[in-house]
């Protein structure tokens, strides 16, 4: 399989090898950890007050799954969830969704609801979908039972599984990745007939002319 | 709305078309504070895409930017109403099934590979947020055919519908051209690009070829224009695909969102369902006081989408008059023969001619493989500059010559207009910035270079309109590894790349 270069302008490091790339995005309420949950995973750190990332858009990480390299590119929603006006173009061609919600907020899980629905909407039909509930490192303030999370998803067939994370215990977050890039990867080795359209064009990307007899400059 | 939003910003952004979201990232990238919002509940205002339920409402409910919206189901409504007739597979119910799947857009756009939107995206790496598929084939009519107009030299020497003269015609016409340089061919200054053509001694055949869709020209164009033009796509060929053209995958609405992700990326604060109500001019100081939803906010600027700008300011502006005139059919079966639509793709660009050549419409056909509708469907955008109220009899001329011969089935039909104002280019009455709204255009050329002129008259031209921004490996954030690349220690390849563009510019 070829990947197709995210960063479109950059060619991607020889060494940097890899038989998978997955689209994965972040989304739910604002300040539920999203952000630190990215960073917890791409650098193995947590800093308590975020604030905004200026200019940090999407993560990169390659992780082993089943013998095979699986690079996944993680974005994050840059803010537009705090009005509800993630765009929709943000949902465009992605492989998994991870919805977060944070277990000491009610609010953020009585969200989630439609935050599926706005999945549902502009997602292929066969993404697969996350759930985490973050912050579970603090257990006095709890407000969403991990069993009712469970029950949830049961009545909601699209999310894959729910999983309970703390990035800055560093609770569970890895796991919660490298299953969402398994459950990815068994997808694609079942789905192999569903080939790729490599007729799209990302910019920057143009091929060779000498490789490609069809398209010949006139000149 | 729970309103935690900032009472401060360097630049209000009103309307999120492609030139106010263009205006709104350049400001947020050199760092300036923005709020972006607009009074819709969507991204994108004339230029925004909508599923097939979305739109119909729209054109049931006619705002600012669109009137004299009307459609019509032209298929059986259910499967049972037909049970007598051979079997159909698209019905009124199946469509809206599928509504979701839908991309219908406003204001529909192809890019050339190498025009001013390509060289913008790739230049300001707002690029990773956009994927496009190249159009398929430029066509021309030729005794109610759809004929491809051949693109490549392969495409020259494959084609039927030139001679073996005419071939090498029409090779040694573009090479031509390619090679003329400004002070060849003087005795053509002032004059018109067909008398230049004319000159050439081409068949009519080339002659309309060139006319109609390599030069895209009518008989009033002059010399320099058409050489231009036909430069322009001589130029932009061989980049990507088969024609010099570009469609964004999901419809042209995708584009103002990407680069609204842009400017929220470095900061801008996005709000939609929110319009402005009003503005004035703060005492002692030259902030401007913007109140919306309620809220008073101050403002150092101001940049407004003239169908958003509140009722006490739109006075200054002239009547709303209908500019463009839209139609839009999605149908079970392409245009053109089956060669055209080869394996279900069949992007296709065709500039169509009515009144002598004195009026020109342009024809979009997307096939599934844009993303902007389901498999086996077509869609087809007309576009035509409006001159009435009434978008179907606008497009008369031009569906006439379309839907004649070898008609495709078409399932759904829709009209509509979309208005514009007349801006004046001054009005010390307007403490604001105004943008343009959306011309008859192929490419995005003029709303750029609209985007650009606002934001050299709000920061100057000192400031890069748009420089790069760094890719996530680039960017050292608190807490990471400090080996990371910094924004100035850019891999070599690239810095070349963006040295050589700034010369091409």
């Amino acid at each position: 399989m070829t990947a197709r270069n995210p960063q479109t302008l950059m060619a991607l490091p020889n060494e940097d090898n890899f038989d998978f790339l997955f689209k994965i995005v972040l989304i739910g309420d604002c300040c539920t950890g999203k952000t630190s949950i990215l960073q917890r995973f791409k650098t193995g750190n947590y800093v308590e007050r975020h604030g905004n990332t200026i200019g940090v858009d999407f993560s990169m990480k390659t992780i082993e799954v089943e013998g095979k390299q699986v690079k996944l590119q993680i974005w994050d929603t840059a803010g537009q969830e705090r009005f509800r006006t993630i765009t929709q173009s943000y949902y465009r061609a992605n492989n998994g969704v991870i919805i977060v919600y944070d277990i000491t907020k009610r609010a953020t899980f009585a969200n989630l609801q439609k935050w599926i629905e706005e999945v549902r909407r502009y997602t292929a039909s066969n993404v697969l979908i996350i759930l985490i509930g973050n912050k579970c490192d603090l257990e006095e303030e709890r407000e969403v039972d991990f069993e009712e999370a469970r029950q949830m998803c049961q009545y909601i067939p699209e999310i894959l599984f729910v999983m309970e994370t703390s990035a800055k215990e560093n609770t569970n977050v890895e796991d919660a990745f490298r299953c969402l890039a398994t459950e990815l990867k068994r997808q694609h080795d079942s789905n192999s007939v569903q080939a790729i359209d490599d007729n799209t064009v990302q910019l920057g990307q143009s091929k060779p002319l000498k490789s490609c007899s069809s398209s010949c400059n006139l000149t | 709305m729970s309103d935690d939003l900032p009472e401060e910003f360097d630049l209000i952004v009103v309307g999120t078309g492609f030139t106010e979201s263009c205006i709104a990232a350049a400001a947020s990238r050199i760092g300036k504070t923005v709020l972006h919002i607009d009074a819709n509940e969507y991204y994108g205002d004339a230029w925004s895409s909508f599923n097939l339920e979305a739109f119909n409402c729209l054109l049931e409910q006619p705002n600012f930017t669109l009137r004299n919206g009307s459609y019509i189901w032209h298929g059986p409504e259910s499967k049972e109403e037909n049970e007598e007739m051979e079997i159909v597979s698209w019905t009124r119910e199946t469509l809206l099934e599928k509504s979701r799947r839908f991309s219908l857009d406003l204001s529909p756009r192809v890019a050339y590979s190498d025009g001013e939107l390509v060289k913008l995206l790739i230049k300001s790496n707002i690029c990773r947020y956009a994927e496009f598929r190249a159009v398929d084939h430029v066509c021309i009519l030729s005794n109610d055919e759809l004929v491809s107009v051949p693109c490549s030299r392969s495409d020259v020497f494959n084609t039927k519908m030139l001679t073996m003269v005419e071939k090498r015609m029409l090779m040694k016409f573009l090479t031509a051209c390619n090679d003329y340089k400004e002070e060849d061919e003087l005795s053509f200054r002032g004059r018109t690009f067909l008398e230049y053509l004319q000159a050439q001694r081409v068949t009519d055949k080339i002659g309309t070829c060139v006319m109609q869709a390599i030069a895209m020209c009518d008989a009033n164009t002059s010399f320099e224009v058409g050489m231009q033009r036909t430069n322009r796509f001589l130029g932009s060929l061989g980049r990507y695909g088969n024609t010099p053209f570009l469609f964004p995958m999901y419809g042209s609405g995708e584009l103002p969102q990407c680069f609204c992700r842009l400017c929220a990326v470095f900061g801008g604060v996005y709000c939609l369902k929110r319009s402005l109500d009003g503005i004035t001019q703060a005492e002692q100081s030259n902030e401007l006081l913007v109140s919306s939803a309620g809220k008073t906010l101050r403002a150092k600027q101001v940049v407004c989408a003239p169908a958003q700008l509140p009722a006490s300011l739109a006075r200054h502006y002239g009547e709303l008059k209908p500019h463009i005139s839209r139609g839009l059919f999605i149908a079970a079966s392409p245009l053109g023969n089956e060669e055209l639509n080869k394996g279900g793709g069949g992007v296709i660009l065709l500039r169509l001619l009515a009144e002598e050549g004195a009026r020109e419409a342009c024809l979009l056909q997307l096939a599934h493989y844009s993303g902007t509708c389901p498999e086996g469907l077509y869609i087809f955008h007309l576009t035509t500059p409006a001159i009435s109220e009434d978008p179907s009899a606008d497009l008369a001329a031009f569906t006439a010559q379309l839907f004649q011969a070898n008609a495709p089935q078409i399932l759904y039909s829709a009209y509509f207009t979309l208005t514009a104002q007349t801006i004046p280019k001054t009005s010390t009455a307007m403490p604001i910035c105004c943008t343009a709204a959306p011309t008859y255009e192929l490419d995005y050329d003029a709303a750029i270079a609209n985007a650009r002129d606002i934001f050299d008259k709000l920061y100057g031209e000192a400031e890069e309109f748009l420089p790069r921004a760094p890719d996530p490996e680039e960017i050292v954030v608190e807490g990471e590894d400090p080996s990371a690349l910094r924004e100035h220690s850019l891999p070599e390849d690239l810095r070349a790349q963006l040295q050589q563009m700034d010369i091409a510019e």
